[in-house]
């Protein structure tokens, strides 16, 4: 029972992250990637959210306030100092917020020696 | 004797499994010399190019990754306009390939030549020919020679274009410092759809500045072929603020379009017939996807890319990909943050399909800084999602017309900031 709610709950938790990018018509089922819509961060944030200036790095912050920052963007009263944020959560779902923060608290902020080298 | 039965069972078994590991490997050498996880060739080093090299290996090591492009080093036009400002060096916009290469990336230093997408081949002018599972062009724009009057290649030494950033760069810089005081720079700024739609204004607002410090009785006269462009309430209010008569636009309703280019003589003609002459000529002619993109036949009568939006795969040509100031993507414009955008989607798309796998919900963002003085940068930044295939705004707009002088700087700084975070992004180089 426990399980069966989870998985709806997922199921629900997916329809509605892709609803707004997935036409009616669409024959094709595409899936939630949340590196895909992460990766659309890293133009300034930096890759994985690790910034080399002065904009914030997003990687390893905790996913509550990550959470909680990007509402508070997407806000009507966005907290003084937010330039470009404002314009760019307002097209975010709460369910891609909730992704972001998730998957951007859980990358380590600084890079391993050896990944850096990889990458 | 015969051996316990457990014994035989347990040896045919292991037998058995060596043998068929034997065979397996055996059986995909072949495949492993064509690449596992299948063959994927780039052409072009820019912001698209090489941030779907990365992003493929990225997501998929196992896959063979050749990026085709002639430059060891490239230059990027984001932030060549701060060159002509006197706020950066030439050098400042270059990015080499050290770290894609690091990353498993075959980087081949060659110009794509032609391309056989039946045969799915890809001809180097040096000789040799690549085989593709699947391609991906990220060819950027070439001009349209004599779209405009008088505009070739030949004019372009004489009155640069300076619209892909290299030795026309330069070549704009030092005519530029070699102007008299009290001369006049002409730009002729082109209709849409063209790269970097708020660039000529940046460019004008840097030149300004250049000339303000340096050779203040100069003029900038901006002759425009169109009405409208974009942040032009932003850009007007800052030339205004920092410039003031310095600057004079003249839209395509005032006579602004430009109809002929005379490169020997400096000067140009308007629609209405009026000649000027220019200390220094800035031509940005008209232009068209990368010429790679016309020979691998997915251009379209407009001479730019239709790409399904979904993915960036053509909707001409099958397992070629295409990203970039070459397609047709608007809302989304012409812009390296875009061209670095749509490349990680089709990274996506195109390790997913390689490997089988159905296709994720793509994500688009733009970000556009621009400096119309040091300190005083303005933005534009949108998201697109899809609407029945076709990209749509999602959400976003332009900095606000009242910000104060602190929100100036801040959007100043993010800029220098976002060039250090794509550059990084893409190369994977230090800015």
């Amino acid at each position: 029972m426990r399980t069966a709610t989870r998985v709806i709950g997922y199921g629900a938790l997916l329809s509605a992250l892709a609803g707004p990018g997935l036409a009616p018509a669409a024959a094709e089922q595409l899936v939630f990637d949340v590196t895909v819509l992460a990766a659309a961060c890293a133009n300034c944030h930096g890759t994985d959210g690790r910034s080399p200036g002065s904009i914030p790095s997003i990687a390893g912050r905790p996913e509550s306030i990550l959470n909680k920052q990007l509402q508070a963007f997407k806000s009507d009263t966005p907290p003084a100092g937010t330039t470009v944020m404002g314009r760019l959560t307002k097209g975010l779902s709460d369910e891609q917020i909730a992704a972001l923060a998730r998957h951007f608290s859980q990358i380590a902020l600084s890079q391993p020696r050896q990944e850096a080298s990889k990458q | 004797m015969s051996q316990p039965s457990n014994f035989s069972r347990r040896h045919w078994l292991a037998t058995l499994g060596k043998a068929s590991a034997a065979g397996a490997v055996l059986m995909m050498a072949p495949s492993y010399a064509r690449a596992a996880g299948g063959k994927v060739v780039v052409i072009g080093g820019g912001f698209g190019g090489a941030t779907a090299a990365k992003y493929i290996k990225r997501r998929n090591p196992a896959i063979d990754v050749t990026l085709v492009e002639p430059a060891k080093t490239y230059y990027t036009c984001p932030f060549t306009n701060l060159y002509f400002g006197g706020l950066r060096t030439f050098e400042q916009q270059g990015h080499g390939y050290d770290e894609l290469r690091a990353m498993g990336v075959k980087v081949v230093h060659d110009y794509a030549s032609d391309i056989n997408t039946r045969g799915k081949t890809v001809s180097l002018a040096g000789g040799d020919t690549l085989a593709y599972d699947k391609l991906l062009l990220s060819p950027g724009i070439d001009f349209r020679w004599n779209a405009l009057e008088g505009y070739d290649e030949a004019a372009a030494e004489r009155a640069p274009h300076a619209w892909k950033a290299g030795d026309q760069s330069v070549l704009l810089k030092k005519q530029l410092e070699s102007m008299r005081d009290g001369g006049t720079f002409v730009m002729v700024a082109p209709a849409n759809p063209f790269r970097c739609p708020p660039g000529p204004y940046e460019r004008v607002s840097m030149v300004a500045h250049y000339l303000k410090q340096n050779k203040p009785k100069s003029k900038i006269l901006v002759l425009d072929s169109k009405d409208a462009f974009s942040k032009q309430g932003l850009f007007q209010a800052g030339w205004d603020r920092f410039y003031g008569d310095l600057i004079e636009w003249v839209p395509m309703s005032k006579d602004g379009k430009v109809v002929r280019v005379d490169a020997a003589n400096l000067s140009v003609e308007s629609e209405f017939g009026e000649i000027h002459k220019a200390d220094v000529l800035n031509v940005i002619p008209p232009q068209k996807a990368g010429v790679i993109a016309e020979k691998a036949g997915v251009t379209n009568e407009s001479g730019w890319v239709p790409v399904k939006h979904q993915t960036f795969e053509s909707e001409r040509v099958a397992d070629v990909y295409v990203v970039g100031d070459a397609t047709v993507a608007a809302p989304m414009p012409k812009s390296g943050f875009s061209a670095n955008a749509q490349a990680k989607v089709a990274a996506a798309a195109i390790v997913n399909a390689l490997a089988a796998k159905p296709n994720a919900e793509p994500a688009f963002a733009n970000t556009c800084y621009s400096l119309i003085a040091p300190d005083y940068g303005i933005s534009v930044a949108h998201t697109y999602l899809l609407k029945e295939g076709k990209l749509a705004e999602a959400s976003g707009g332009v900095s606000p017309a009242d910000a104060d002088d602190g929100f100036r700087k801040l959007e100043a700084e993010y800029g220098e900031s976002w060039y250090k975070a794509i550059a990084l992004d893409t190369w994977g180089t230090q800015a």
